[in-house]
């Protein structure tokens, strides 16, 4: 797959977009770099008569969400500013219990849990989990998937069928984006090389 | 002819009225109720500190012993409001100082408050009584020991939420040893340690002390000391509840809390360890208000505790408590009357925990008095919120969170249009909405046909259209308030709805259609609406006139533009509209 890198103008349409419409991809990024909010394109999806050409993220994959940086701590909040909308205060609490939660217990040590921690499944346990961020071209918002459930692409089809409708699932195209920042197509290894080297996935309209 | 009385009679009558609503309707009475109102009103509430000017207020009210003033935005709680956008607190009280020397009262929300305000507050109000910062940013410990200091007559402090810079807990100790006034004390938002025997000497010199909230800082070996020292307490918050199982400690917290005989309401509980909850257990079949949002415990242990709370009638708490936590509550707590759900994996993808729609229906079903609601989950159902609304027509704040935007039924795939719709058409009373999942604009076809009485609604990834803003812009009669983040919501139905705009307090849109040419014909057709355009993405003229602006506040106003605005933000006025054009 030749990949091409440039920004790309974007063509008058009613809704008249920024000369800044660039790729949706590349829009997270530069959103996560410069602070700003959640960028117009994004939010509306499906842009119709628009071509939108393929192109790289201009940025590395970095993460730029160390605590500290600007006023969102949480490293755990992608994609959308302000989602689910909880107050700082509240924030700093989940975090907490988030890395508790890694840890594999909800309180401290000094006293076990009656409850073993099973059951309702608030426990630990987790840490095996691989979340990996999906994105559908022309969806604004990025799921994400816990890959450490699928044990082959059949199923994690099937799962991103039912996140995302199945008429769409099969009209799009699962490429994904590997350790070394080259995007590629699904499929094409065997399922436990795919696990080991996947960073994120998105579905592209066929055709690109 | 009718005799009129005499004004010091009609003040005499006037000073029974609290209400600004019943002040403001005597006030449009006749020229002379409107002078004998003005100079004997008291207390004045101002929702948007850019709605009037301290200027005008202390020219109509000259009088005035207790302000209140709310300034950002409420989406500033999420982070949309940018840094420098406003809300500044010095104006008024240098305006104030002057004008009020006898003010007693401040209490404020979502405002930029400097030590240099602090001082000037201390330094210049002499009977100065009360200062609450909720959610307020801008100012250090430093502040504080200002207040501390200089304030002879203090009653309450109260820092609920605010950010605060923590230079150290030294300000605690500039209370003099003198002061014996002190009511209340919030101090859980601040991070460092006081002097626990500062603390320990401030307690035991005001015994009208009702309210204390400690801050994480305080360790739960440390709490009988305080407990003792105040057993009329009324309101108590904890520090960290947590430390090493030690007998003597746990036998010291029960002691102490048994010799609580008022307290009503609890909270704090950070890093809590469970075995320490039953400590409370002598006090708690008084309780009416707990506050455990902070405590990352599990359902079991939060029902053992919920079940000796016969008398609860506010619970705050994690989604750790699930829907057998709820069941439970909604046996023991029949008086419950506002229930709060918060997420304790907010970001996570799956659910971490067995909290689902079930929860607040059971609690609904359950609890006969319960009218005020605010529930984080990640599924939701038409069928679960009808039975909802049938349950409890009472409700009169229904605020709903589903964690993943635009979630629709999970039963049966469709948008909870009519789950909602069940909601405003069965509570007649709601207040207060707060919507989310999949919704398209027939939900507002049905708000705007049926929520008379809402007064503040919130949206967000939600409707298709502009018919779905106008539904709810020509329908919601009580409308005061009204926040959008990223809805395809353009222009027409704001445009169509200007005059509405005024009757309310104030409008906030972000991440919508709403171009920017269609910002300045609002802002030129309505001269008493501030019609204000934030964008951090450069001047707006910069990019073509039909490009959606980033975010836009409209409120009301009787100051005119502000002065004092940061560079990522742009009045549309006529002016402005002449210039930019």
């Amino acid at each position: 797959m030749e990949l091409q890198l440039r920004l790309a103008l974007s063509s008058n349409s009613d809704e008249g977009f920024d000369l800044n419409n660039r790729n949706q991809e590349q829009q997270v990024e530069d959103c996560r770099l410069m602070k700003k909010k959640r960028c117009f394109d994004e939010t509306f999806g499906e842009i119709e008569n628009v071509q939108v050409p393929q192109t790289l993220p201009l940025l590395d994959h970095i993460d730029l969400c160390v605590p500290g940086y600007g006023r969102n701590e949480c490293d755990e909040e992608d994609g959308v500013v302000g989602w689910p909308p909880i107050n700082s205060w509240r924030k700093r609490v989940c975090h907490q219990a988030h890395h508790d939660n890694r840890r594999g217990c909800i309180t401290t040590n000094y006293v076990t849990v009656k409850n073993g921690g099973g059951g309702g499944g608030s426990g630990g346990g987790r840490s095996k989990s691989m979340h990996i961020k999906v994105k559908m071209e022309g969806v604004g918002i990025a799921r994400k998937v816990d890959l450490s459930r699928h044990h082959s692409y059949q199923t994690l089809t099937d799962t991103l069928s039912a996140m995302f409708g199945d008429e769409k699932v099969q009209a799009y195209k699962l490429t994904y984006q590997d350790k070394e920042g080259d995007w590629l197509l699904a499929g094409d290894m065997p399922w436990g090389t795919f696990i080991n080297s996947v960073q994120r996935l998105k579905l592209l309209r066929n055709g690109y | 002819m009718a005799y009129s009385f005499p004004e010091e009679v009609l003040e005499y009558v006037f000073a029974f009225l609290s209400s600004d609503k019943d002040r403001n309707a005597v006030s449009l009475v006749c020229k002379s109720w409107y002078e004998i109102e003005r100079w004997c009103r008291r207390r004045i509430f101002i929702g948007n500190c850019y709605a009037v000017s301290p200027q005008i207020v202390i020219r109509r009210f000259p009088k005035v012993r207790a302000v209140k003033i709310k300034g950002k935005p409420h989406f500033a709680d999420f982070n949309l409001v940018p840094e420098g956008w406003g809300a500044y607190l010095y104006p008024w009280i240098s305006a104030m100082a002057r004008s009020y020397p006898w003010l007693e009262e401040i209490k404020l929300k979502r405002m930029v408050v400097t030590d240099e305000s602090l001082e000037l507050i201390s330094k210049s109000f002499k009977n100065f009584k009360v200062l609450v910062l909720s959610s307020c940013e801008g100012f250090t410990t430093d502040g504080l020991a200002s207040i501390a200091a200089n304030c002879r007559n203090l009653r309450e402090l109260d820092l609920r939420e605010s950010e605060v810079e923590d230079l150290s807990g030294h300000w605690l100790s500039h209370f003099p040893d003198n002061f014996t006034s002190l009511v209340s004390l919030n101090m859980s938002c601040l991070g460092s340690e006081v002097s626990f025997s500062a603390l320990e000497r401030l307690v035991s010199r005001c015994p009208n002390l009702k309210t204390l909230r400690l801050n994480r800082a305080v360790p739960v070996e440390k709490l009988p000391s305080l407990l003792r020292r105040a057993p009329q307490l009324v309101e108590f918050g904890t520090g960290a509840y947590s430390a090493e199982i030690q007998t003597d400690i746990f036998s010291n917290l029960v002691e102490a809390f048994s010799g609580c005989k008022h307290l009503k309401s609890l909270s704090g509980f950070w890093d809590v360890v469970p075995a320490y909850l039953p400590a409370m257990y002598n006090v708690c079949s008084r309780i009416t208000s707990l506050n455990l949002s902070y405590a990352t415990v599990q359902s079991p242990d939060l029902v053992e505790l919920i079940s000796q709370c016969p008398n609860l009638k506010c619970l705050w708490v994690l989604d750790y408590i699930e829907d057998a936590g709820l069941k439970a509550l909604s046996s023991y707590c029949k008086d419950l009357q506002e229930l709060r759900v918060f997420p304790s994996d907010p970001y996570g993808a799956e659910p971490n925990v067995s909290l689902t729609e079930q929860g607040l229906v059971t609690v609904s079903a359950g609890c006969p008095k319960l009218q005020s609601v605010l529930y984080f989950c990640r599924q939701m159902s038409n069928a679960a919120l009808i039975a909802i609304a049938r349950n409890r027509p009472n409700f009169i704040r229904f605020r709903l969170c589903i964690i993943e935007p635009q979630a629709p039924d999970y039963l049966t795939l469709e948008p909870l249009d009519t789950g909602f719709g069940a909601i405003v058409e069965n509570c007649k009373e709601l207040r207060r909405l707060s919507l989310s999942g999949l919704l398209t604009d027939r939900v507002f076809e049905y708000i705007g046909t049926h929520a008379k009485k809402l007064e503040m609604l919130s949206i967000a990834f939600a409707g298709d259209s502009d018919l779905g803003l106008h539904h709810v812009l020509s329908g919601c009669e009580s409308l005061r308030k009204l926040e959008i983040r990223d809805c395809p919501f353009g222009h027409k139905a704001l445009l169509a709805n200007a005059a509405k705009l005024e009757t309310m307090r104030s409008l906030w849109m972000s991440s919508c259609s709403v171009s920017y040419g269609a910002c300045k014909l609002l802002g030129q057709k309505m001269p008493r609406l501030n019609v204000e355009v934030i964008d951090e993405r450069g001047s707006p003229n910069s990019r073509p006139e039909t490009c959606p602006v980033e975010k836009l506040y409209v409120y009301r106003t009787v100051a005119g533009p502000r002065v004092d605005k940061p560079d990522f933000v742009w009045t549309m006025d006529e002016d402005a509209a002449l210039r930019l054009s």
